[in-house]
Protein backbone atom coordinates (compact mmCIF):
# COMPACT_ATOMS: atom_id res chain seq x y z
CA UNK A 1 0.00 0.00 0.00
CA UNK A 2 0.99 3.66 -1.09
CA UNK A 3 1.35 6.36 1.05
CA UNK A 4 -1.30 7.79 -0.86
CA UNK A 5 -1.16 11.37 -3.09
CA UNK A 6 -1.04 14.92 -1.65
CA UNK A 7 -3.58 16.30 -3.62
CA UNK A 8 -4.41 19.53 -1.13
CA UNK A 9 -3.61 21.29 2.03
CA UNK A 10 -6.45 21.09 4.55
CA UNK A 11 -6.95 25.12 4.56
CA UNK A 12 -7.56 25.08 1.15
CA UNK A 13 -11.08 23.47 1.64
CA UNK A 14 -13.05 25.61 3.82
CA UNK A 15 -15.55 24.27 6.11
CA UNK A 16 -18.48 23.15 4.71
CA UNK A 17 -17.37 23.41 1.25
CA UNK A 18 -15.30 21.35 -1.76
CA UNK A 19 -12.67 21.62 -3.92
CA UNK A 20 -12.31 19.21 -6.96
CA UNK A 21 -8.98 17.57 -7.96
CA UNK A 22 -8.43 16.78 -11.97
CA UNK A 23 -8.63 13.31 -12.38
CA UNK A 24 -5.48 13.68 -14.76
CA UNK A 25 -3.55 14.28 -11.31
CA UNK A 26 -4.45 11.49 -9.48
CA UNK A 27 -5.63 9.07 -12.31
CA UNK A 28 -9.30 7.91 -11.36
CA UNK A 29 -11.65 7.95 -13.65
CA UNK A 30 -13.36 10.83 -12.26
CA UNK A 31 -12.75 14.48 -10.98
CA UNK A 32 -12.72 13.57 -6.72
CA UNK A 33 -14.84 15.76 -4.72
CA UNK A 34 -12.39 16.43 -1.48
CA UNK A 35 -15.42 17.70 1.10
CA UNK A 36 -15.14 19.14 4.40
CA UNK A 37 -18.41 18.70 6.95
CA UNK A 38 -19.61 21.06 9.58
CA UNK A 39 -17.95 19.32 12.04
CA UNK A 40 -14.73 19.76 10.25
CA UNK A 41 -14.19 15.84 9.03
CA UNK A 42 -12.65 15.71 5.48
CA UNK A 43 -14.26 13.32 2.98
CA UNK A 44 -13.94 12.56 -0.57
CA UNK A 45 -16.67 11.56 -3.29
CA UNK A 46 -16.19 11.23 -7.16
CA UNK A 47 -16.97 15.15 -8.32
CA UNK A 48 -19.85 14.32 -11.26
CA UNK A 49 -23.70 13.62 -9.71
CA UNK A 50 -25.11 10.85 -10.95
CA UNK A 51 -27.84 12.55 -11.80
CA UNK A 52 -26.49 14.84 -14.51
CA UNK A 53 -23.37 16.51 -14.46
CA UNK A 54 -23.30 18.42 -11.68
CA UNK A 55 -19.79 18.81 -9.73
CA UNK A 56 -20.24 17.81 -6.54
CA UNK A 57 -17.38 20.47 -5.05
CA UNK A 58 -19.94 22.63 -5.76
CA UNK A 59 -22.49 21.49 -3.58
CA UNK A 60 -23.59 22.39 0.06
CA UNK A 61 -21.49 20.27 2.65
CA UNK A 62 -23.63 19.85 5.87
CA UNK A 63 -24.38 17.26 8.58
CA UNK A 64 -22.57 14.00 6.86
CA UNK A 65 -24.04 14.69 3.45
CA UNK A 66 -23.03 16.69 -0.06
CA UNK A 67 -26.27 18.31 -1.61
CA UNK A 68 -26.07 18.23 -5.32
CA UNK A 69 -26.03 21.97 -6.55
CA UNK A 70 -28.50 21.29 -9.82
CA UNK A 71 -30.97 19.35 -8.23
CA UNK A 72 -30.35 18.79 -4.27
CA UNK A 73 -29.94 15.13 -4.14
CA UNK A 74 -27.98 14.11 -1.12
CA UNK A 75 -24.90 11.92 -1.00
CA UNK A 76 -23.57 10.75 2.71
CA UNK A 77 -19.60 11.67 2.82
CA UNK A 78 -18.65 8.28 4.24
CA UNK A 79 -20.08 5.89 1.79
CA UNK A 80 -21.13 7.74 -1.05
CA UNK A 81 -24.79 7.11 -0.82
CA UNK A 82 -27.64 8.57 -2.47
CA UNK A 83 -30.66 9.77 -0.44
CA UNK A 84 -33.08 11.62 -2.48
CA UNK A 85 -34.04 11.90 -6.06
CA UNK A 86 -33.61 12.44 -8.43
CA UNK A 87 -30.45 11.00 -8.41
CA UNK A 88 -30.72 7.24 -8.24
CA UNK A 89 -26.80 5.90 -8.30
CA UNK A 90 -24.60 5.83 -5.28
CA UNK A 91 -21.43 7.75 -6.00
CA UNK A 92 -17.92 6.20 -5.11
CA UNK A 93 -16.23 6.98 -2.08
CA UNK A 94 -12.66 7.13 -1.78
CA UNK A 95 -9.81 7.33 1.58
CA UNK A 96 -8.41 10.46 2.37
CA UNK A 97 -5.82 11.35 5.52
CA UNK A 98 -4.41 14.27 6.13
CA UNK A 99 -1.14 14.23 7.53
CA UNK A 100 0.64 17.80 9.26
CA UNK A 101 -2.00 19.71 7.28
CA UNK A 102 -1.72 18.17 4.30
CA UNK A 103 -4.41 15.80 2.43
CA UNK A 104 -3.40 12.68 0.85
CA UNK A 105 -6.08 10.82 -1.02
CA UNK A 106 -5.84 6.95 -1.41
CA UNK A 107 -8.38 6.66 -5.03
CA UNK A 108 -10.57 3.83 -5.17
CA UNK A 109 -10.29 2.76 -1.70
CA UNK A 110 -12.54 2.85 0.88
CA UNK A 111 -12.98 4.84 3.68
CA UNK B 1 -51.11 -3.86 4.87
CA UNK B 2 -52.34 -3.22 1.13
CA UNK B 3 -51.25 0.07 -0.57
CA UNK B 4 -52.07 0.80 -3.99
CA UNK B 5 -50.57 3.88 -5.26
CA UNK B 6 -52.16 5.58 -8.55
CA UNK B 7 -49.56 7.20 -10.81
CA UNK B 8 -46.18 6.86 -11.31
CA UNK B 9 -44.81 10.52 -11.10
CA UNK B 10 -42.82 11.46 -8.47
CA UNK B 11 -45.02 12.45 -6.30
CA UNK B 12 -46.00 8.47 -6.19
CA UNK B 13 -42.72 7.11 -6.90
CA UNK B 14 -41.49 8.93 -3.78
CA UNK B 15 -44.06 7.77 -1.61
CA UNK B 16 -43.35 4.13 -2.52
CA UNK B 17 -39.89 5.03 -1.43
CA UNK B 18 -40.78 6.82 1.43
CA UNK B 19 -42.83 4.20 2.38
CA UNK B 20 -40.24 1.38 2.19
CA UNK B 21 -37.55 3.67 3.69
CA UNK B 22 -39.75 4.03 6.79
CA UNK B 23 -40.44 0.14 7.24
CA UNK B 24 -43.17 -0.12 5.69
CA UNK B 25 -43.62 -3.91 5.44
CA UNK B 26 -47.12 -4.78 3.43
CA UNK B 27 -47.86 -5.57 0.03
CA UNK B 28 -47.19 -2.24 -2.15
CA UNK B 29 -48.42 -1.07 -6.04
CA UNK B 30 -48.02 1.41 -8.18
CA UNK B 31 -50.02 1.61 -11.24
CA UNK B 32 -48.82 4.16 -14.12
CA UNK B 33 -50.11 4.65 -17.13
CA UNK B 34 -47.45 5.52 -19.02
CA UNK B 35 -44.18 3.38 -20.17
CA UNK B 36 -42.35 3.47 -17.09
CA UNK B 37 -42.45 6.20 -14.04
CA UNK B 38 -40.43 8.76 -15.81
CA UNK B 39 -39.58 12.35 -14.70
CA UNK B 40 -40.69 15.28 -16.08
CA UNK B 41 -38.67 17.99 -15.83
CA UNK B 42 -36.18 17.21 -18.82
CA UNK B 43 -39.07 16.74 -21.00
CA UNK B 44 -39.15 20.64 -21.88
CA UNK B 45 -35.18 20.33 -21.81
CA UNK B 46 -32.46 17.54 -22.65
CA UNK B 47 -35.07 15.14 -23.71
CA UNK B 48 -36.59 17.75 -26.08
CA UNK B 49 -33.55 18.46 -27.49
CA UNK B 50 -31.96 14.86 -27.99
CA UNK B 51 -29.71 14.80 -25.27
CA UNK B 52 -31.68 12.04 -23.30
CA UNK B 53 -33.51 9.29 -24.40
CA UNK B 54 -36.39 7.70 -22.06
CA UNK B 55 -34.24 5.36 -19.95
CA UNK B 56 -32.42 8.10 -19.02
CA UNK B 57 -34.72 9.90 -17.53
CA UNK B 58 -36.43 7.09 -15.48
CA UNK B 59 -37.48 7.87 -11.83
CA UNK B 60 -35.96 4.58 -10.71
CA UNK B 61 -33.48 1.78 -12.54
CA UNK B 62 -35.89 -1.00 -13.59
CA UNK B 63 -34.51 -3.32 -10.94
CA UNK B 64 -35.37 -0.89 -8.10
CA UNK B 65 -38.95 -2.14 -8.05
CA UNK B 66 -37.57 -5.69 -7.23
CA UNK B 67 -35.27 -4.50 -4.74
CA UNK B 68 -37.96 -1.97 -3.07
CA UNK B 69 -41.05 -5.18 -3.42
CA UNK B 70 -42.72 -2.60 -5.60
CA UNK B 71 -45.02 -4.19 -7.78
CA UNK B 72 -45.11 -1.81 -10.88
CA UNK B 73 -48.10 -2.18 -13.18
CA UNK B 74 -47.02 0.04 -16.21
CA UNK B 75 -49.66 0.72 -19.24
CA UNK B 76 -52.40 0.56 -17.44
CA UNK B 77 -54.90 2.95 -15.99
CA UNK B 78 -56.51 2.66 -12.72
CA UNK B 79 -60.62 3.37 -13.94
CA UNK B 80 -62.47 3.95 -10.58
CA UNK B 81 -62.12 3.56 -6.78
CA UNK B 82 -64.24 0.94 -5.32
CA UNK B 83 -64.47 -0.34 -2.00
CA UNK B 84 -62.08 -2.48 -0.97
CA UNK B 85 -59.80 -1.42 -4.06
CA UNK B 86 -59.20 0.12 -7.30
CA UNK B 87 -60.10 -1.27 -10.56
CA UNK B 88 -58.07 -1.53 -13.64
CA UNK B 89 -58.44 -0.74 -16.98
CA UNK B 90 -59.03 -4.75 -17.89
CA UNK B 91 -61.44 -4.63 -15.41
CA UNK B 92 -59.14 -6.40 -12.32
CA UNK B 93 -60.22 -5.46 -9.13
CA UNK B 94 -57.00 -4.93 -7.07
CA UNK B 95 -57.47 -4.97 -2.78
CA UNK B 96 -56.05 -2.25 -0.86
CA UNK B 97 -56.89 -1.07 2.62
CA UNK B 98 -55.29 2.54 1.35
CA UNK B 99 -55.30 4.26 -1.82
CA UNK B 100 -52.36 7.38 -3.00
CA UNK B 101 -53.92 9.22 -5.45
CA UNK B 102 -50.63 10.34 -7.55
CA UNK B 103 -52.37 11.23 -10.50
CA UNK B 104 -50.53 14.80 -11.33
CA UNK B 105 -52.29 16.84 -14.16
CA UNK B 106 -52.86 17.49 -17.72
CA UNK B 107 -51.39 20.76 -19.99
CA UNK B 108 -53.94 23.44 -20.02
CA UNK B 109 -55.75 24.15 -23.00
CA UNK B 110 -57.58 27.45 -23.42
CA UNK B 111 -60.33 27.81 -24.45
CA UNK B 112 -59.42 29.19 -27.89
CA UNK B 113 -60.53 28.50 -31.64
CA UNK B 114 -58.40 25.37 -33.60
CA UNK B 115 -56.23 25.08 -29.68
CA UNK B 116 -56.97 21.68 -29.89
CA UNK B 117 -54.25 21.37 -32.76
CA UNK B 118 -51.43 22.89 -30.78
CA UNK B 119 -49.05 20.92 -28.96
CA UNK B 120 -48.40 20.78 -25.47
CA UNK B 121 -46.16 19.43 -22.90
CA UNK B 122 -46.66 16.97 -20.10
CA UNK B 123 -45.97 13.27 -21.61
CA UNK B 124 -43.02 12.20 -23.30
CA UNK B 125 -45.55 11.05 -26.00
CA UNK B 126 -45.85 14.67 -26.46
CA UNK B 127 -42.51 15.70 -26.37
CA UNK B 128 -41.77 13.42 -28.99
CA UNK B 129 -44.27 15.02 -31.56
CA UNK B 130 -43.12 18.11 -30.54
CA UNK B 131 -39.39 16.95 -31.22
CA UNK B 132 -40.24 15.75 -34.73
CA UNK B 133 -41.61 19.27 -35.74
CA UNK B 134 -38.68 21.57 -33.88
CA UNK B 135 -36.68 21.44 -37.09
CA UNK B 136 -34.10 23.98 -37.61
CA UNK B 137 -34.93 26.69 -39.52
CA UNK B 138 -39.11 25.95 -38.36
CA UNK B 139 -41.08 28.78 -37.04
CA UNK B 140 -42.84 27.90 -33.67
CA UNK B 141 -44.91 30.52 -31.59
CA UNK B 142 -44.76 29.35 -27.86
CA UNK B 143 -47.46 30.16 -26.23
CA UNK B 144 -47.49 30.95 -22.18
CA UNK B 145 -43.70 32.32 -20.90
CA UNK B 146 -43.73 30.99 -17.85
CA UNK B 147 -41.46 28.07 -17.06
CA UNK B 148 -41.90 25.62 -19.20
CA UNK B 149 -42.71 27.96 -22.39
CA UNK B 150 -39.86 29.50 -21.33
CA UNK B 151 -37.71 26.26 -21.54
CA UNK B 152 -39.39 25.18 -24.54
CA UNK B 153 -38.10 28.67 -26.26
CA UNK B 154 -34.92 28.00 -25.35
CA UNK B 155 -34.67 24.24 -26.10
CA UNK B 156 -36.45 25.04 -29.48
CA UNK B 157 -33.97 27.42 -30.31
CA UNK B 158 -30.97 25.41 -29.38
CA UNK B 159 -32.60 23.19 -31.66
CA UNK B 160 -31.84 26.10 -34.74
CA UNK B 161 -35.74 27.23 -34.70
CA UNK B 162 -37.13 30.68 -35.36
CA UNK B 163 -39.13 31.43 -31.97
CA UNK B 164 -41.55 33.90 -31.18
CA UNK B 165 -42.82 33.71 -27.86
CA UNK B 166 -46.22 35.35 -26.76
CA UNK B 167 -47.72 36.06 -23.63
CA UNK B 168 -49.70 39.02 -22.21
CA UNK B 169 -47.75 39.64 -19.29
CA UNK B 170 -45.27 41.89 -19.16
CA UNK B 171 -42.53 40.23 -16.67
CA UNK B 172 -43.72 36.20 -16.40
CA UNK B 173 -42.57 34.71 -13.12
CA UNK B 174 -42.61 38.18 -11.14
CA UNK B 175 -44.91 36.37 -8.47
CA UNK B 176 -41.84 33.65 -8.06
CA UNK B 177 -38.55 35.45 -8.23
CA UNK B 178 -39.16 39.24 -8.07
CA UNK B 179 -40.14 41.87 -10.61
CA UNK B 180 -36.77 42.99 -11.21
CA UNK B 181 -35.25 39.01 -12.22
CA UNK B 182 -38.07 38.41 -14.16
CA UNK B 183 -37.76 41.02 -16.53
CA UNK B 184 -33.68 40.19 -16.85
CA UNK B 185 -35.17 36.46 -17.08
CA UNK B 186 -37.51 37.45 -19.68
CA UNK B 187 -34.94 39.94 -21.48
CA UNK B 188 -32.62 36.94 -22.30
CA UNK B 189 -35.33 35.45 -25.03
CA UNK B 190 -34.61 38.31 -27.17
CA UNK B 191 -30.86 38.23 -26.84
CA UNK B 192 -31.21 34.44 -27.88
CA UNK B 193 -32.60 35.69 -30.53
CA UNK B 194 -36.37 34.95 -30.07
CA UNK B 195 -38.82 37.62 -30.58
CA UNK B 196 -41.05 38.22 -27.73
CA UNK B 197 -44.80 39.40 -27.81
CA UNK B 198 -46.74 40.73 -24.80
CA UNK B 199 -50.09 40.00 -26.15
CA UNK B 200 -52.43 36.73 -25.87
CA UNK B 201 -53.78 34.49 -28.60
CA UNK B 202 -57.15 35.25 -30.11
CA UNK B 203 -57.35 32.29 -32.54
CA UNK B 204 -54.93 29.41 -33.53
CA UNK B 205 -57.41 28.81 -37.19
CA UNK B 206 -55.16 29.52 -40.12
CA UNK B 207 -52.04 30.24 -38.37
CA UNK B 208 -52.24 32.52 -35.56
CA UNK B 209 -53.81 35.61 -34.53
CA UNK B 210 -51.84 37.43 -32.74
CA UNK B 211 -51.58 41.12 -31.50
CA UNK B 212 -54.80 41.41 -34.43
CA UNK B 213 -52.22 39.89 -36.56
CA UNK B 214 -51.95 36.75 -38.11
CA UNK B 215 -49.07 34.82 -38.29
CA UNK B 216 -48.34 31.31 -40.46
CA UNK B 217 -46.47 29.10 -38.32
CA UNK B 218 -44.67 25.25 -38.31
CA UNK B 219 -46.04 24.78 -35.16
CA UNK B 220 -47.76 26.61 -31.28
CA UNK B 221 -46.75 25.01 -28.72
CA UNK B 222 -49.10 25.68 -25.42
CA UNK B 223 -47.21 26.32 -21.89
CA UNK B 224 -50.10 27.75 -20.03
CA UNK B 225 -50.39 25.92 -17.53
CA UNK B 226 -51.54 22.39 -15.56
CA UNK B 227 -54.90 20.69 -15.26
CA UNK B 228 -54.83 18.76 -12.09
CA UNK B 229 -56.09 15.37 -13.09
CA UNK B 230 -59.08 14.76 -10.26
CA UNK B 231 -61.57 12.42 -12.47
CA UNK B 232 -60.90 9.24 -10.08
CA UNK B 233 -61.01 11.24 -7.19
CA UNK B 234 -64.53 12.86 -8.40
CA UNK B 235 -66.09 9.77 -9.62
CA UNK B 236 -65.43 8.27 -5.88
CA UNK B 237 -67.22 11.57 -3.79
CA UNK B 238 -63.83 12.94 -2.52
CA UNK B 239 -64.03 16.64 -1.71
CA UNK B 240 -62.01 18.57 -5.15
CA UNK B 241 -61.55 21.91 -5.37
CA UNK B 242 -59.82 22.15 -8.68
CA UNK B 243 -57.16 19.93 -6.87
CA UNK B 244 -57.88 17.09 -4.74
CA UNK B 245 -58.58 18.85 -0.60
CA UNK B 246 -56.11 17.07 1.25
CA UNK B 247 -55.07 18.15 5.29
CA UNK B 248 -51.82 18.42 6.04
CA UNK B 249 -51.56 14.13 6.43
CA UNK B 250 -52.28 13.92 2.68
CA UNK B 251 -55.49 12.49 3.52
CA UNK B 252 -58.37 13.24 1.57
CA UNK B 253 -62.32 13.68 2.61
CA UNK B 254 -62.18 9.56 2.82
CA UNK B 255 -59.73 8.47 5.66
CA UNK B 256 -58.67 5.00 3.36
CA UNK B 257 -57.24 7.61 0.42
CA UNK B 258 -54.36 9.88 0.49
CA UNK B 259 -53.69 12.53 -2.58
CA UNK B 260 -50.26 13.46 -3.16
CA UNK B 261 -48.37 16.03 -6.06
CA UNK B 262 -49.89 18.34 -8.42
CA UNK B 263 -53.49 16.76 -8.41
CA UNK B 264 -53.40 17.36 -4.54
CA UNK B 265 -51.66 20.01 -3.68
CA UNK B 266 -53.44 23.46 -3.04
CA UNK B 267 -50.86 25.71 -3.94
CA UNK B 268 -49.07 25.65 -7.11
CA UNK B 269 -46.21 23.27 -6.49
CA UNK B 270 -43.50 21.88 -8.22
CA UNK B 271 -41.03 18.75 -8.49
CA UNK B 272 -40.24 18.93 -4.92
CA UNK B 273 -43.17 19.63 -2.89
CA UNK B 274 -44.70 16.50 -5.28
CA UNK B 275 -41.89 14.30 -3.56
CA UNK B 276 -42.49 16.15 0.01
CA UNK B 277 -46.33 15.21 -0.57
CA UNK B 278 -45.12 11.32 -0.83
CA UNK B 279 -42.82 11.79 2.50
CA UNK B 280 -46.34 13.15 4.24
CA UNK B 281 -48.39 10.94 3.17
CA UNK B 282 -46.31 8.06 3.61
CA UNK B 283 -45.46 9.12 7.35
CA UNK B 284 -49.03 9.17 7.55
CA UNK B 285 -50.00 5.23 6.27
CA UNK B 286 -46.90 4.81 9.14
CA UNK B 287 -48.26 6.66 11.81
CA UNK B 288 -45.36 8.06 12.15
CA UNK B 289 -44.55 12.30 12.94
CA UNK B 290 -44.48 13.89 9.53
CA UNK B 291 -40.93 15.08 8.09
CA UNK B 292 -41.05 18.80 9.33
CA UNK B 293 -42.11 21.94 6.99
CA UNK B 294 -40.08 23.23 4.42
CA UNK B 295 -40.19 26.37 2.39
CA UNK B 296 -41.43 25.71 -1.64
CA UNK B 297 -38.41 25.19 -4.36
CA UNK B 298 -38.08 24.99 -7.76
CA UNK B 299 -35.06 25.58 -10.29
CA UNK B 300 -35.33 25.73 -14.09
CA UNK B 301 -33.16 25.90 -16.90
CA UNK B 302 -32.94 27.90 -19.67
CA UNK B 303 -30.32 29.66 -22.39
CA UNK B 304 -27.92 28.00 -20.41
CA UNK B 305 -28.64 29.47 -17.12
CA UNK B 306 -29.65 27.26 -13.89
CA UNK B 307 -32.23 29.50 -11.97
CA UNK B 308 -33.66 28.27 -8.71
CA UNK B 309 -35.91 29.93 -6.27
CA UNK B 310 -36.91 29.00 -2.64
CA UNK B 311 -39.74 30.52 0.04
CA UNK B 312 -42.92 33.34 -1.10
CA UNK B 313 -40.74 36.08 -3.12
CA UNK B 314 -44.63 37.98 -3.03
CA UNK B 315 -44.53 37.82 0.86
CA UNK B 316 -41.22 40.35 0.98
CA UNK B 317 -41.55 43.29 1.89
CA UNK B 318 -38.11 44.62 0.59
CA UNK B 319 -35.28 42.59 -1.21
CA UNK B 320 -31.57 42.41 -1.29
CA UNK B 321 -29.37 41.82 -4.94
CA UNK B 322 -26.18 40.20 -3.80
CA UNK B 323 -23.74 41.11 -7.01
CA UNK B 324 -25.42 42.24 -9.72
CA UNK B 325 -27.76 41.21 -12.80
CA UNK B 326 -23.93 41.54 -15.13
CA UNK B 327 -22.43 39.38 -12.58
CA UNK B 328 -22.02 35.40 -14.05
CA UNK B 329 -23.78 34.22 -10.92
CA UNK B 330 -26.05 36.50 -8.95
CA UNK B 331 -28.52 36.69 -6.80
CA UNK B 332 -32.15 38.23 -5.00
CA UNK B 333 -33.12 37.54 -1.44
CA UNK B 334 -37.01 39.05 -0.24
CA UNK B 335 -36.99 39.63 3.07
CA UNK B 336 -39.95 40.32 5.65
CA UNK B 337 -39.48 41.66 9.33
CA UNK B 338 -35.49 41.32 9.04
CA UNK B 339 -36.51 37.48 8.18
CA UNK B 340 -35.50 36.26 4.81
CA UNK B 341 -38.93 34.65 3.25
CA UNK B 342 -37.65 33.99 -0.39
CA UNK B 343 -34.54 33.97 -2.49
CA UNK B 344 -34.34 33.48 -6.53
CA UNK B 345 -30.55 32.49 -8.26
CA UNK B 346 -28.80 32.61 -11.79
CA UNK B 347 -26.07 30.21 -11.34
CA UNK B 348 -25.89 30.88 -7.73
CA UNK B 349 -27.51 27.49 -6.20
CA UNK B 350 -25.71 27.65 -2.88
CA UNK B 351 -27.18 30.99 -2.19
CA UNK B 352 -30.77 29.88 -2.44
CA UNK B 353 -29.37 26.64 -0.05
CA UNK B 354 -28.46 29.04 1.85
CA UNK B 355 -31.62 31.07 2.26
CA UNK B 356 -33.78 28.03 2.79
CA UNK B 357 -32.16 27.26 6.19
CA UNK B 358 -32.39 30.73 6.85
CA UNK B 359 -35.95 30.53 6.18
CA UNK B 360 -36.83 27.01 7.58
CA UNK B 361 -34.65 27.83 10.42
CA UNK B 362 -36.13 31.35 10.78
CA UNK B 363 -32.63 32.68 11.06
CA UNK B 364 -32.53 36.96 11.03
CA UNK B 365 -30.53 37.89 8.17
CA UNK B 366 -28.12 40.88 8.30
CA UNK B 367 -29.29 42.88 4.84
CA UNK B 368 -26.13 44.25 4.31
CA UNK B 369 -24.60 40.97 4.57
CA UNK B 370 -26.61 39.31 2.39
CA UNK B 371 -25.44 41.76 -0.07
CA UNK B 372 -22.39 41.44 0.07
CA UNK B 373 -21.01 38.84 -2.09
CA UNK B 374 -17.87 38.54 -0.35
CA UNK B 375 -19.56 37.33 2.87
CA UNK B 376 -19.71 33.85 2.96
CA UNK B 377 -23.37 32.82 3.34
CA UNK B 378 -22.69 30.20 6.03
CA UNK B 379 -21.28 32.05 7.98
CA UNK B 380 -24.94 33.95 8.50
CA UNK B 381 -25.98 30.62 9.23
CA UNK B 382 -24.42 30.25 12.20
CA UNK B 383 -25.77 31.42 15.16
C1 LIG C 1 -42.26 19.68 -19.18
C2 LIG C 1 -42.18 19.90 -17.70
C3 LIG C 1 -41.04 20.48 -17.14
C4 LIG C 1 -40.96 20.69 -15.76
N1 LIG C 1 -39.82 21.27 -15.26
C5 LIG C 1 -39.73 21.46 -13.92
C6 LIG C 1 -38.53 22.01 -13.36
O1 LIG C 1 -37.57 22.34 -14.06
N2 LIG C 1 -38.48 22.18 -12.02
C7 LIG C 1 -39.51 21.85 -11.19
O2 LIG C 1 -39.39 22.05 -9.98
N3 LIG C 1 -40.65 21.30 -11.69
C8 LIG C 1 -40.78 21.10 -13.04
N4 LIG C 1 -41.93 20.56 -13.55
C9 LIG C 1 -43.05 20.23 -12.63
C10 LIG C 1 -42.93 18.82 -12.10
O3 LIG C 1 -42.49 17.95 -13.08
C11 LIG C 1 -44.29 18.40 -11.55
O4 LIG C 1 -44.61 19.24 -10.46
C12 LIG C 1 -44.26 16.94 -11.11
O5 LIG C 1 -44.06 16.11 -12.22
C13 LIG C 1 -45.54 16.55 -10.39
O6 LIG C 1 -45.45 15.20 -10.08
P1 LIG C 1 -46.72 14.28 -9.86
O7 LIG C 1 -46.17 12.94 -9.50
O8 LIG C 1 -47.68 14.93 -8.96
O9 LIG C 1 -47.48 14.21 -11.25
P2 LIG C 1 -47.04 13.66 -12.75
O10 LIG C 1 -45.60 13.89 -12.91
O11 LIG C 1 -48.00 14.32 -13.62
O12 LIG C 1 -47.33 12.12 -12.63
C14 LIG C 1 -48.63 11.59 -12.63
C15 LIG C 1 -48.59 10.20 -13.18
O13 LIG C 1 -49.85 9.59 -12.96
C16 LIG C 1 -50.22 8.83 -14.09
N5 LIG C 1 -51.68 8.71 -14.06
C17 LIG C 1 -52.61 9.69 -14.08
N6 LIG C 1 -53.84 9.17 -14.00
C18 LIG C 1 -53.69 7.83 -13.93
C19 LIG C 1 -54.61 6.74 -13.83
N7 LIG C 1 -55.92 6.93 -13.76
N8 LIG C 1 -54.10 5.49 -13.79
C20 LIG C 1 -52.76 5.28 -13.84
N9 LIG C 1 -51.86 6.28 -13.92
C21 LIG C 1 -52.33 7.53 -13.97
C22 LIG C 1 -49.68 9.63 -15.25
O14 LIG C 1 -49.51 8.83 -16.39
C23 LIG C 1 -48.36 10.14 -14.67
O15 LIG C 1 -47.30 9.24 -14.95
C24 LIG C 1 -42.04 20.33 -14.93
C25 LIG C 1 -43.20 19.75 -15.49
C26 LIG C 1 -43.27 19.53 -16.85
C27 LIG C 1 -44.52 18.92 -17.43
S1 LIG D 1 -27.26 16.82 -11.25
FE1 LIG D 1 -27.16 16.29 -9.18
S2 LIG D 1 -29.19 16.03 -8.59
FE2 LIG D 1 -29.33 16.55 -10.68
Amino acid sequence: MTDGIRVAALDDVPEGEGIAIDKAIIGTEDNVALLRDTDGGLWALNDTCTHEDASLADGWVEDGYVECPLHSSKFCLKNGEVQGLPATRDTCPHRVEVRDGEVYLFPNQTP
Amino acid sequence: MNVVIVGGGIAGVSTAAALRAGGFDGDLTLVDAGEFPYDRPPLSKDYLTGAKDLGRIALQPPQWYDEQAVRLINRTRVTGLRPGGVELQDGTLLPADRVVLATGGGAARPPIPGCERAHVLRTAEDADRLRAVLRPGARVLVVGAGLIGAEVASSAVDLGCEVVLADPVARPLAAAVGAELAAWLHERHAVRGITTVQAGVESFEDGAVLAGGREEFDAVVLGVGMVPETALAEAAGLRVDRRIVVNTGQVTSNPAILAVGDSARSRDGHWEAAQHDGARAAATILGAPPPPPAAPWFWTDRHGRHVEAVGHMAQADRTVLRGSFADPAFSVFGLRDGLVVAAAAVDDPNAVRAARRMIDRRIPADPARLGDPAVNLRTLLRP
